[in-house]
C-alpha cells in the first residue's frame, strides 16, 4: 500500500502536476491564498508600484521593474518601468488568481491599471485600465486587490459622496467586469457599532472568513499629515474596527472595537491555526484575532511596536511562511521589527534595524531569506528634506541580522515615491502554452 | 516518472518547442480543502453574477458537434475543464470524485430532478479523442437520467477561446529537447453557471467543498423558482 501510494505521488505529483490553489500556507508576501504559481525559490523581479512626483521624470505613476536575481547581469538593477500618463497617488496592488495579471491601485483618482506580467515579467505591458469604480459604487480610493477565483475582491478607502471614511468593498470579474458592490457596516453588530471605514480584506477559506480592517478616508489621508495630527476633528476620522465577514453570503457577522486604525491583516494560515494578526497605526499595537475556547471569535491586543507614546506608525506587516514570525515596519523612527509569533498570544519582539530615514512596505520571500522594504507611505505624508528618501532596499536575512543586498535610488533614478512590492519570476523551464505545444 | 511521461504519447508532443529559460516557480503543495464551518442554508444568500459564458462549438463524446449555449443554458450546469491521464491525485480525479459526490447529493433531492447537468470539457484535444472521452466518461455516466457531458475540441485553436473565457490557465511541460511532454499544469476551477448562462460561483481546490457546492445548486435552483422564499440580498 506504501509503495504504490509513494508510487502515484511521483507520478502525479512530480510528472504530471496540475497547479492547484494553494492554501495551505501563508504567501510569499502575503497573497492571496488563492494564487496559483507562489514563488518558494527565488524570485527574479521586483515591481514596485511607484507615485510619480511633479518634475521627477515623467512625473507619472509607474511600475518599476527591478531585477531581483543573483545570477542576473543585471541584479538589483531597474530593467523597466511603465508610466501609467497620470499621477493618482499609486498606492497597492494584487495579482489575480492566476498570477498572470497585477491590479494596481489610485487612492486620488480611483483608477484600476490592469498589467499583464504573466507573458514577460520583465516587461510588464498595461492592458486595461478601469475607471467605473466611483460611479459603479460610490466609493474611491481602491487599496486592496484580492484574488478570489475569476474574480478580484477590492477594498476601498474613500467615497466619493463627502471623501471620508466610510466605505465598501467592490468585486469585479478577472476581465475587470463589475460584479458586486458591499458597504462596511455602520449599523451595530453583537453590541459593537460598525464605523463604515475600510483598508485591508484578507480571507480563510477553511473558515469561510473574510476579515476587514479601517483606515481614513480622502480627507486624511490626501492631505498634509502634519496638519491631519494637529486637527482635533480630523484625528476623529480614522478607522477604529475590524469586520468579521461570512465569505460564502458576503453579510458582516462580527464587529471588533480595535482602536488606532488596524491596517494590514495576515491569517495564520498552516493548518491547526485559527487566528489572523494586524498592526494598529496609531496606537502601535499588535492585534490578534482568535477564536476563544467555546469558538467565539475574539480581537485583542497582544504586543506594542516600539514606543506608543512616540507614535511610531507601524505601517506594514509581513508574517513569514510558517506563521511564526513577523516582520513590521514603523515610518517614523525608519525601523524594520522581527516579531518572534511562535505564541500569538504573546509576540515577542526579537530584532529590530534602522532601515532608513522612512520605511513603508515589507515585503519577504517564501523562505524567509530575503526581506525588501520601501520608503514611501503617502504623497502628503512622506516626510520632507533630507528625511525624504526615497528608496527600495534588499537585505538578506540570515535568522539574526538583515544585511544590505542592493538598493535602488528612487529619487537619483527621477522614478518617484515607491510604495508596494509584488514579486514574479520567469516561467518555469520547459513550459510551453497550450498553444505553442499543439504547433499552432 | 519515467514510466508516467512514457504510458502514452499525445499529439503534443509530437512538437518541439523551445525551453524557457530561468526557473523560480514552484507551483508547491497542494492540499485538499478543509472545511472548518457550517456552510450558509441555501437560498440565505445570493450568488454573485459573474460573467456569461460565451458561446462555442466542441465536440460531445459520440463525436457530434455541440454547441456549449446549448449545454450552460436550461439547466444549473457545475462546468470543469480536465484531461483523461491527468492522475495528480488533487487534480482532475479530484475534481471528478468531487462531482461524483455532488451527482449523488442531487440525484437524492428531488426538487432537482432534471434541473442540474455536469459538463466536463478537454483540456487536450489532440489525445481527448471523442472515443477516450467516451472511455473515461463511462466511469461517472452511471445513471442516464443524470446529465453529465464529456466533450472535448476538433482543434486545440477551437479549444483556446472556450479556456480564454472562462480564464482557465493551461501550459504544457516540454523536455530536455523542447517537445511538448504530457505533463499539463491548469489550475483547478468549477464554474457554477445558471440556467441563463450566467456564471454565479468559481470553484479553486480551496473551494471544492461538497456541502457548500451543493447549498449553492440549491440556491440558484430556489432562485429560479418563483414559489421558493427570497434571499436576504
Amino acid at each position: 500500500m506504501q509503495i504504490k501510494r509513494r508510487l502515484i505521488l511521483s507520478c502525479g505529483v512530480a510528472a504530471i502536476m496540475s497547479i492547484a490553489a494553494i492554501a495551505s500556507y501563508a504567501d510569499e508576501t502575503c497573497n492571496s491564498p488563492y494564487m496559483s504559481g507562489l514563488i518558494k525559490g527565488q524570485e527574479d523581479f521586483v515591481h514596485v508600484w511607484t507615485l510619480g512626483v511633479p518634475g521627477m521624470g515623467d512625473g507619472s505613476d509607474k511600475l518599476v521593474t527591478i531585477d531581483a536575481n543573483p545570477a542576473s547581469k543585471t541584479y538589483g538593477k531597474v530593467i523597466h518601468k511603465l508610466s501609467v500618463g497620470g499621477r493618482g497617488e499609486a498606492h497597492h496592488m494584487g495579482f489575480t488568481d492566476d498570477r498572470k495579471y497585477l491590479w494596481a491601485g489610485g487612492l486620488d483618482d480611483s483608477k484600476i491599471y490592469v498589467f499583464d506580467v504573466g507573458t514577460n515579467p520583465a516587461h510588464p505591458k498595461l492592458v486595461k485600465t478601469i475607471d467605473d469604480l466611483p460611479a459603479k459604487t460610490g466609493y474611491a480610493g481602491p487599496h486592496t486587490f484580492y484574488a478570489l477565483p475569476g474574480r478580484m475582491l477590492i477594498g476601498s478607502l474613500s467615497n466619493t459622496a463627502d471623501k471620508g471614511g466610510v466605505t465598501g468593498l467592490s468585486s469585479y470579474n478577472n476581465k475587470g467586469g463589475f460584479i458586486a458592490k458591499y458597504d462596511m457596516p455602520t449599523a451595530t453588530i453583537k453590541q459593537v457599532k460598525g464605523d463604515g471605514y475600510g483598508y485591508d480584506v484578507a480571507v480563510n477559506p477553511a473558515k469561510n472568513a473574510l476579515l476587514t480592517t479601517s483606515f481614513a478616508g480622502w480627507n486624511n489621508y490626501m492631505r498634509d499629515l502634519g496638519e491631519v495630527v494637529k486637527d482635533p476633528e480630523a484625528m476623529k476620522h480614522f478607522g477604529n474596527t475590524m469586520v468579521l465577514w461570512n465569505l460564502k453570503t458576503m453579510q458582516p457577522e462580527q464587529i471588533f472595537a480595535v482602536p488606532g486604525a488596524p491596517l494590514e491583516i495576515r491569517w495564520a494560515l498552516p493548518e491547526g491555526n485559527d487566528w489572523a494578526i494586524t498592526a494598529t497605526a496609531l496606537t502601535s499595537k499588535l492585534w490578534l484575532v482568535k477564536r476563544d475556547a467555546q469558538g467565539r471569535w475574539q480581537a485583542k491586543d497582544v504586543a506594542t511596536i516600539g514606543d506608543p507614546a512616540k507614535i511610531p506608525l507601524p505601517v506594514d506587516i509581513s508574517i513569514t511562511a510558517d506563521a511564526k514570525g513577523l516582520w513590521v515596519n514603523t515610518f517614523m523612527d525608519g525601523t524594520t521589527h522581527y516579531f518572534d509569533l511562535t505564541d500569538p498570544e504573546h509576540p515577542q519582539q526579537t530584532y529590530s534595524k534602522h532601515t532608513g530615514s522612512q520605511v513603508n512596505m515589507v515585503s519577504q520571500s517564501w523562505d524567509g531569506r530575503r526581506v525588501y522594504i520601501t520608503s514611501s507611505l503617502l504623497s502628503k505624508w512622506d516626510k520632507q528634506g533630507k528625511d525624504n528618501e526615497q528608496f527600495l532596499r534588499a537585505f538578506h536575512w540570515d535568522g539574526h541580522e538583515l544585511t544590505p543586498a542592493f538598493e535602488v535610488d528612487f529619487a537619483k533614478e527621477q522614478l518617484g515615491r515607491p510604495h508596494h512590492m509584488k514579486f514574479t519570476a520567469n516561467s518555469p523551464q520547459r513550459v510551453a502554452s497550450l498553444e505553442d505545444a499543439s504547433g499552432r | 516518472m519515467r514510466g508516467c511521461r512514457a504510458v502514452a504519447l499525445s499529439l503534443l508532443s509530437l512538437v518541439g518547442i523551445p525551453a524557457a529559460a530561468g526557473a523560480a516557480v514552484d507551483p508547491g503543495k497542494a492540499t485538499a480543502p478543509r472545511m472548518e464551518f457550517a456552510a450558509p442554508p441555501p437560498g440565505s444568500y445570493t450568488l454573485q453574477m459573474i460573467q456569461r459564458v460565451s458561446d462555442a462549438v466542441l465536440l460531445d463524446s459520440t463525436g457530434r458537434t455541440v454547441r456549449l449555449s446549448a449545454l450552460t443554458r436550461g439547466k444549473i450546469t457545475l462546468l470543469t475543464f480536465f484531461y483523461t491521464y491527468c492522475v495528480d491525485p488533487l487534480g482532475c480525479p479530484f475534481a471528478h470524485t468531487t462531482l461524483a459526490d455532488l451527482r449523488d447529493r442531487v440525484r437524492a433531492d428531488r426538487s432537482l430532478s432534471g434541473r442540474v447537468r455536469f459538463v466536463s470539457v478537454s483540456l487536450d484535444p489532440t489525445h481527448d479523442t471523442p472515443a477516450i472521452v467516451a472511455r473515461y466518461a463511462e466511469e461517472f455516466t452511471i445513471d442516464p437520467k443524470f446529465e453529465w457531458r464529456f466533450l472535448t475540441a476538433g482543434r486545440v485553436p477551437q479549444l483556446l477561446p472556450v479556456l480564454d473565457d472562462f480564464g482557465q490557465d493551461v501550459s504544457v511541460d516540454v523536455d530536455e529537447n523542447g517537445r511538448a511532454t504530457r505533463t499539463l499544469h491548469h489550475m483547478l476551477k468549477m464554474f457554477l453557471i445558471d440556467p441563463h448562462g450566467e456564471v454565479r460561483e468559481i470553484y479553486s481546490l480551496a473551494f471544492l467543498q461538497p456541502q457548500v457546492m451543493f447549498n449553492d445548486i440549491k440556491t440558484l435552483a430556489l432562485a429560479a423558482d418563483p414559489a421558493a422564499p427570497r434571499p436576504r440580498s
